[in-house]
C-alpha cells in the first residue's frame, strides 16, 4: 500500500505542485483564480476531441500497428519522404504540441525516426488553420516570411537534435 | 473552432481505424481500447494541470503589463527578452497574435515581436516536464536549446528583411 502511494506521488508530482499553487492563488485572489480555473475547463473541453483521439490513436499504434509499418512510413528508411510528411503534419495541426507528446513517444518506441518527430514538433509552430487570422492582425508579408523561416528551421532541427540524441548512447529516447 | 475541426477530423480518422481493424482482429482491438482508456485518463490529468497553470498565469499577468514591459527594450536585448518572456508565458496561439499586434501598434521592433511570438509557440517552460517524461532528457534539452537560439537567428533575419 505504501509503495503504491509513493509511485503515485512520483507519477503525479508536477500535477500536485500545480494544485498547491492553485490553492494558494485561490486564497490570495479568489476571483481571478476562479476565472483561471474556469478557463482551464474551457480549454480542456475545447481540446477534448483532440485529447480523446490522441489517446485512442496511441493505444491503437501500441497494440495493433506492427513496427514494420511505422518504420516504413516514418522510420530510418523513409528518408526525405518521412521528414516531409512529418513537417506537413506538424504545420496542419493545431492545439498545443505537448498534447501529442505521449503519442510521439509511442511512435519512437515503434521505430519512428527521431528526426521526423523533431521536425513535426518544430513545424507545429506553423499553424495553417490560424494563418488567415494571423494575416488579418499582422499582415501577409510578415506572416509568410515568419512561417517560411520556421519551416526551414523545422527541417534543420530534425537533423541536429537527432544527431545529439543518437550520439549519446546512455539514454533511450 | 479550429480546435474542434481538427478534433473532429482526428476522431473520425481514429474511429475508422478501429472499425476497419475490428473485422480483422477483435481481441487486439479490445486490448487497445483498454490501453487507450488508461492513456486517456493519464493524459487528461496531466494536460488539465498544464491548462490550469497557464490559465492562472494568464489571469494574474495582464497582456498589457507583459507588453509594456517588453516595449522598454529594443535591439538584441529586446529579441533576447522577447524570447525569454515568450517561453515563460505560454498559451494558446489565439492569444499570442493579439499580443504581437499590441506590441506592433506600440512601436516594438520586428525582431522583438518575432522572438516573442516564436517562443510563445515553440518553447514552453511549463510543458518541459512533460517533454522530459515522454521524450527523454537528451531530446528535450537539445530541442529546447536549439529552439531558443534559432528563434534569435530567425528574429534577426526578420528584422533585417522587413
Amino acid at each position: 500500500m505504501k509503495e503504491k502511494y509513493i509511485s503515485f506521488l512520483k507519477e503525479y508530482i508536477l500535477e500536485i505542485v500545480i494544485l498547491l499553487i492553485a490553492i494558494i492563488l485561490i486564497i490570495f485572489n479568489p476571483q481571478k483564480a476562479y476565472l483561471g480555473i474556469s478557463n482551464a475547463f474551457t480549454t480542456y473541453l475545447n481540446l477534448f476531441l483532440v485529447i480523446l483521439s490522441v489517446a485512442f490513436l496511441t493505444g491503437f499504434i501500441s497494440e495493433v500497428v506492427p513496427k514494420e509499418t511505422i518504420k516504413k512510413i516514418i522510420g530510418k528508411e523513409s528518408g526525405w519522404k518521412g521528414i516531409l510528411l512529418g513537417a506537413i503534419l506538424g504545420t496542419l495541426m493545431v492545439g498545443p504540441a505537448y498534447v501529442f507528446y505521449p503519442f510521439f513517444r509511442e511512435m519512437i518506441n515503434k521505430g519512428a525516426r527521431i528526426n521526423v518527430i523533431v521536425t513535426t514538433i518544430s513545424a507545429w509552430a506553423i499553424k495553417v488553420p490560424w494563418i488567415p487570422f494571423a494575416i488579418t492582425l499582422l499582415g501577409v508579408k510578415y506572416v509568410l516570411f515568419l512561417n517560411s523561416l520556421v519551416f526551414i528551421y523545422a527541417i534543420f532541427s530534425g537533423f541536429i537534435v537527432e544527431y545529439f540524441v543518437i550520439h549519446s548512447k546512455e539514454e533511450k529516447a | 473552432m479550429q480546435n474542434l475541426i481538427t478534433g473532429l477530423i482526428l476522431l473520425i480518422f481514429t474511429i475508422s481505424l478501429y472499425v476497419i481493424y475490428f473485422r480483422k482482429d477483435r481481441s487486439k482491438v479490445k486490448k487497445s481500447i483498454e490501453k487507450s482508456k488508461k492513456i486517456f485518463v493519464q493524459n487528461s490529468v496531466r494536460l488539465f494541470a498544464i491548462f490550469l497553470i497557464i490559465s492562472l498565469l494568464d489571469k494574474f499577468l495582464s497582456k498589457e503589463a507583459v507588453g509594456n514591459f517588453l516595449l522598454k527594450f529594443s535591439g538584441l536585448k529586446g529579441i533576447l527578452l522577447g524570447d525569454i518572456v515568450g517561453a515563460i508565458m505560454m498559451g494558446p496561439i489565439a492569444s499570442g497574435y493579439p499580443i504581437a499586434k499590441y506590441l506592433f501598434d506600440h512601436g516594438a521592433e520586428v525582431g522583438l515581436v518575432s522572438a516573442f511570438l516564436l517562443s510563445w509557440v515553440m518553447i514552453g517552460i511549463i510543458a518541459i516536464p512533460v517533454e522530459l517524461k515522454e521524450l527523454g532528457k537528451k531530446f528535450t534539452i537539445t530541442r529546447n536549446i536549439l529552439a531558443f537560439f534559432s528563434i534569435i537567428i530567425i528574429s534577426l533575419i526578420m528584422e533585417a528583411i522587413l
